[in-house]
């Protein structure tokens, strides 16, 4: 009979330390989220910091260690984004639901991979069981500066219907791949034979028109897209568009109608590199 | 006549002894009960003090809710933060990234001696098992450590990427692990959310690529057993590249139309979906039979 009126007690103290064991979490959890300081802020303080502490230790947690603990933090992070590619340049969270299995937090996460913005919202929900964490996302939704990125905003859509932000990630790494390097190219070509290589839309466009500046009329335009299809993989779409004077058409039919189709096979063989620099040299060449 | 007993030299002693027993037990029964009252009084104490604790920690957290809704849920500092506060608040933030580059993908931690990277693998907005691979960058690139199954060609991966373009190997491996990953997630679901149409139990290997099952269909108010064989012989794909169906032959001609659509099916959408679309499909096709399109509801 004793023993139940314990047991009364007993339990109710285990709720009640387990309940202010999450009222301290969330009470802290608030204050974090809702707080932020500026890098200026930042490294003003570590400077106090030191100061404050110089030749003292009081028995706290040595100044140093909370420096040095921030600097590695921060080696880990930038080794990371500079691995991946992927910066991110701010993040704001809020919890919304925690309990001892389950937690709800609400992520913005901004960033660029490589040198494609995104904005990202969504919610993560945590649930730990006895040997792991498992973690589910929601609430989707991917923000790009399209317009310039029209290859893949039926991407998006897709990823973010069924919020499939690993596979968002892991695609978009490549797509950005394959973006920097049609940049790249497109620049050499530039600055390797000025005359004969244009970018009407600038390196970010998506094609070069080449042209014999001897000969007015013929144009060759390499359009090089980056198909992405909803599964998230990539592949570079190269075509050729042939603009001839009617006087040329009328004699050469056969060659020009020909080009796009020599073109993917040279692709094929040479790379597209290889295929490009053959098509500024024929261009070039006086006819 | 027993008193006049007590009343003899043992009989003395005897109930001598007996009252000291009877003390003695009656100072232990006092001692116990003390005991008891003691341990009540020091847990009733417990509770008011935790009560109290916990009392004023939901007065702070109401508080800071108000002033939250006052400044437009930004915390403003009341007091000057302390250089300590802030570089904490710092680190808090910092880990929580750190946390967080796991949705990525691709992330890790610097080792003395290397890097030990972690691999995620997700179907959808669901994350799966993390594998983790630990590479030692001096006096070569090499990996020490993994925990990749067996059943994916590490090896072969590595051979071809990991001295020239580590990036590029992880993301190949990322892709190997992903679509197995997200194969054995369609397999797991099917067994979970369909285990009523499945009969026996379904058949894999570990790579997940060569699934064998059975499975009912409904038609005319009769249930039909059908087969599936499916071989997915792209290791990066999570869809199967031969689907082959085929029901029992005492099934009626008309069902090898719908193995064939089933076929089609489990070759566009994932496996667990294409049930799902099934499901569906037959719910209508009864609907449709009671109450035929085009007669009065």
């Amino acid at each position: 009979m004793e023993n139940s009126t314990y047991k009364v007690y007993e339990d109710e103290i285990q709720l009640l330390e387990e309940e202010i064991k999450l009222l301290a979490e969330k009470y802290d959890d608030v204050k974090q989220e809702s707080t932020f300081y500026s890098n200026e802020e930042i490294l003003t303080s570590i400077k106090l910091f030191q100061r404050e502490f110089q030749g003292e230790s009081k028995g706290q947690e040595c100044p140093s260690d909370l420096k040095a603990q921030l600097e590695s933090l921060e080696r880990e992070i930038s080794f990371l984004m500079k691995f991946t590619g992927i910066q991110f340049t701010s993040h704001s969270k809020k919890t919304l639901e925690k309990n001892e299995n389950r937690t709800v937090q609400k992520h913005r996460l901004s960033g660029n991979c490589r040198s494609l913005p995104f904005q990202l919202e969504f919610q993560l929900l945590e649930t730990r069981n006895k040997e792991n964490v498992s973690a589910v996302i929601t609430d989707l939704s991917i923000v790009m500066e399209s317009g310039e990125y029209s290859d893949l905003s039926k991407f998006v859509s897709s990823t973010e219907e069924h919020g499939n932000l690993l596979l968002f990630f892991r695609s978009l790494s490549s797509y950005a791949e394959w973006y920097e390097h049609r940049r790249c190219t497109f620049l050499h070509f530039k600055a390797k034979y000025p005359d004969i290589v244009a970018l009407p839309e600038g390196q970010l466009g998506d094609y070069i028109i080449l042209r014999n500046p001897k000969l007015s009329g013929f144009e060759l335009m390499i359009v090089w897209k980056i198909h992405i299809d909803e599964e998230g993989r990539t592949t570079p779409v190269l075509d050729l568009l042939t603009k001839v004077p009617e006087q040329v058409l009328e004699q050469k039919m056969g060659p020009i109608e020909n080009a796009p189709t020599c073109f993917r096979s040279m692709l094929l063989l040479f790379g597209i590199e290889t295929t490009i620099e053959n098509l500024i040299k024929v261009t070039g060449l006086e006819k | 006549m027993e008193e006049r007993k007590a009343y003899s030299q043992d009989g003395v002693l005897a109930h001598l002894e007996m009252l000291e027993a009877q003390a003695h037990e009656l100072a232990l029964k006092q001692e116990e009960k003390e005991q008891q009252e003691e341990k009540l009084a020091g847990l009733k104490a417990r509770v008011q003090e935790l009560r109290a604790r916990r009392d004023e920690l939901r007065a702070k957290l109401e508080l800071q809710q108000k002033r939250l809704l006052e400044n437009g849920g930004a915390e403003t500092h009341p007091e000057q933060p302390s250089a300590r506060a802030v570089l904490e608040w710092k680190i808090k933030s910092v880990k929580a990234l750190l946390q967080l580059f796991y949705l990525t993908g691709i992330s890790g931690k610097l080792t003395k001696r290397g890097v030990c990277f972690c691999i995620s693998t997700a179907y959808e907005g669901t994350y799966l098992e993390s594998y983790y691979l630990d590479v030692l960058t001096k006096p070569e690139v090499q990996i020490q450590r993994h925990s990749v199954p067996i059943f994916i060609p590490l090896e072969q991966i590595a051979k071809k990427y990991l001295q020239t373009d580590i990036r590029r190997f992880l993301s190949v491996l990322s892709d190997h692990l992903n679509a197995y990953a997200a194969r054995r997630y369609q397999a797991d679901q099917l067994q979970e959310r369909f285990s009523d149409r499945l009969e026996g139990t379904l058949q894999r290997n570990s790579l997940c690529n060569l699934l064998v099952f059975h499975y009912n269909v409904p038609s005319d108010g009769r249930s039909f057993l059908f087969t599936a064989r499916l071989l997915y012989a792209d290791p990066c794909c999570s869809l199967p590249t031969e689907a082959i169906v085929s029901c029992t032959p005492d099934a009626p001609a008309a069902l090898a139309e719908v193995a064939a659509a089933h076929s089609d099916a489990f070759r566009r959408v994932a496996l667990h979906k294409a049930f799902d679309s099934f499901s569906k499909a037959e719910e209508t096709q009864d609907e449709a039979l009671i109450s035929p399109p085009g007669s009065p509801q």
